[in-house]
């Protein structure tokens, strides 16, 4: 009986979203509007997160220690900073490695190679390879270190400067979880509008019929039931409309992230994401078709 | 099974419908009521079927306030009644069988429940031979007997006819009134309201005259003028 009284429902439902052709159709457009603009929002800022951590595990502090420092002392420099709170890892970079590094580095330029032989000793340095916890942390531990007992034993402290980068990054990303917030609600709002509106016109066309469910004794929920389907059916449209939507967005979009995100661009990363992605745009899909179906039979339908 | 207690009904406006009736209808009665235009007869009806709420008093249907039924299970309230009106409310993209059994499939009966009493009903009104016509294909006398039908498919305790003849021509309404005492005589309670003399007198049965929303009239066996 349950089961009944669902695919009738349902069926009614389906009927309405379909007999309301164009109106339907607008109703889906301007509701795709806005879940494109939530979840564009969303997936911009998920991937520039994404970005911003990649970057900040890139940074890190070289210090170059004279020639003359022995290795002994540079590991026992090491083990004193290890103890600072604000250090998350400490790397000790030999002559040897550095110089291999360089070499592997510029593989492809022979007249590196060339040079290097020429010169016969290794004119690199020692370094240590310091890692913060926090980006804002790199300025105090340089300077810690530069004022440090052993100052004199130092050739240089190479800051490798990625902060004022990031810091932009996290003040575009602020921006755009900012805007994408007010535009997405004032979408969001919009949509809910439309969509009741659209529902409400159906309640109009069938006004008849309702008086006569009523009637006949037609229940409370099966009178109601059709257009929450209804609402849901503009939910579940626009969610697939959006799918589509954001898919041609992310292979536009992809030349522009190329390697920026771990293991790929924005395509890639949509692709991989592709179930959640789905799976929250039905679901606010039907959230809002739900609600927006909720409100107009509040207003309208009279039981 | 129905009584009135003191009921009165104002609607916004401050305008009385009904004041003060009382008024008790007894299981498979057949009751006219009749009344000029704005007498209050369609309140009246409006007020059994739950369709409008007294201002005052209580309406009782087997002896438990109408008011007092929660709105979640109004609609079950309202499948003991079945209602016909003057302008028949026929979904005209639904033929006549599809009409009936309308009532039934929003009452959760099943395809082969429905394909059972859908034309056994309309035999039973005469149409079984037009299950398939739409309503604009239909005479106005056959429309209101698809209401009757549909209004009396699920074998109610009671059937409201508010004006049902009101567009019909004198043999058509003929036809609805012994239609509507072959009911009656179903063991179902009829309450009908006319303002047409002539049907009135043709059942020739309880009469409740209404003026100005009170009870004028109440007579056991009556004509529409005594």
């Amino acid at each position: 009986m349950k089961l009944l009284k669902l695919r009738r429902t349902f069926n009614e439902g389906f009927t309405n979203f379909r007999r309301n052709g164009w109106l339907s159709f607008a109703t889906v457009i301007i509701l795709s509007i806005s879940l494109y603009i939530i979840s564009f929002t969303a997936i911009l800022a998920v991937a520039t997160s994404i970005i911003l951590t990649n970057i900040q595990d890139k940074i890190n502090i070289s210090v170059y220690f004279k020639q003359d420092v022995g290795e002994e002392r540079i590991l026992e420099i090491k083990d004193k900073l290890i103890g600072f709170q604000e250090i998350k890892s400490i790397e000790y970079v030999s002559k040897e490695q550095a110089l291999e590094q360089f070499r592997k580095f510029g593989d492809n330029s022979p007249s590196i190679s060339q040079a290097l032989d020429e010169i016969g000793d290794n004119p690199l340095l020692a370094a240590l390879v310091i890692k913060a916890e926090s980006p804002d942390q790199y300025d105090l531990i340089s300077k810690s270190i530069a004022e440090s007992s052993y100052s004199e034993e130092i050739d240089k402290i190479d800051f490798y400067e990625n902060k004022e980068a990031i810091e932009r990054l996290n003040s575009i990303m602020g921006l755009i979880k900012k805007i994408g917030l007010a535009l997405g609600a004032i979408f969001v709002f919009i949509g809910i509008l439309i969509t009741f509106n659209a529902i409400r016109l159906t309640m109009y066309a069938q006004r008849q019929e309702f008086e006569i469910m009523r009637l006949v004794g037609a229940s409370n929920r099966y009178i109601r039931a059709p257009f929450i389907f209804e609402g849901i059916f503009y939910g579940i449209f626009s969610a697939v409309v959006v799918m589509v939507g954001l898919y041609f967005t992310s292979m536009f979009l992809a030349p522009l992230t190329e390697e920026s995100i771990s293991g790929g661009n924005l395509a890639t990363f949509y692709l991989k994401n592709s179930l959640i992605i789905f799976g929250s745009l039905i679901f606010s899909g039907i959230l809002l078709g739900t609600v927006s179906a909720m409100i107009a039979i509040r207003k309208y339908l009279k039981i | 099974m129905i009584r009135f207690e003191n009921v009165s009904k104002i609607y916004p406006g401050d305008f009385m419908a009904l004041e003060g009736i009382n008024l008790k209808i007894e299981k498979g009665e057949f009751v006219s009521i009749i009344g000029h235009s704005g007498s209050g007869k369609s309140t009246l009806l409006k007020l059994i079927y739950a369709e409008e709420q007294p201002t005052e008093g209580h309406v009782y249907f087997n002896d438990r306030p109408i008011d007092s039924i929660k709105r979640r299970l109004l609609p079950f309230f309202r499948r003991n009644i079945g209602t016909v009106f003057q302008d028949f409310k026929l979904l005209p993209q639904k033929t006549a069988y599809e009409n009936v059994a309308y009532a039934l499939e929003v009452c959760d009966e099943t395809k082969e429940d429905i394909a059972e009493q859908v034309p056994e009903i309309l035999d039973i009104v005469g149409l079984g031979d037009k299950m398939e016509k739409y309503p604009h294909q239909l005479s106005g006398g056959e429309k209101q007997k698809v209401c009757l039908a549909r209004a009396f498919v699920r074998r109610p305790l009671v059937l409201i006819a508010d004006e049902p003849t009101g567009n019909l021509d004198p043999s058509a309404t003929l036809e609805i009134v012994e239609l509507l005492l072959k009911i009656n005589t179903m063991d179902t309670t009829v309450v009908l309201a006319s303002h047409n003399k002539s049907i009135v007198d043709k059942v020739n049965k309880r009469v409740v005259e209404l003026e100005n929303g009170k009870i004028i009239r109440d007579s056991m066996i009556g004509k529409y003028n005594v």
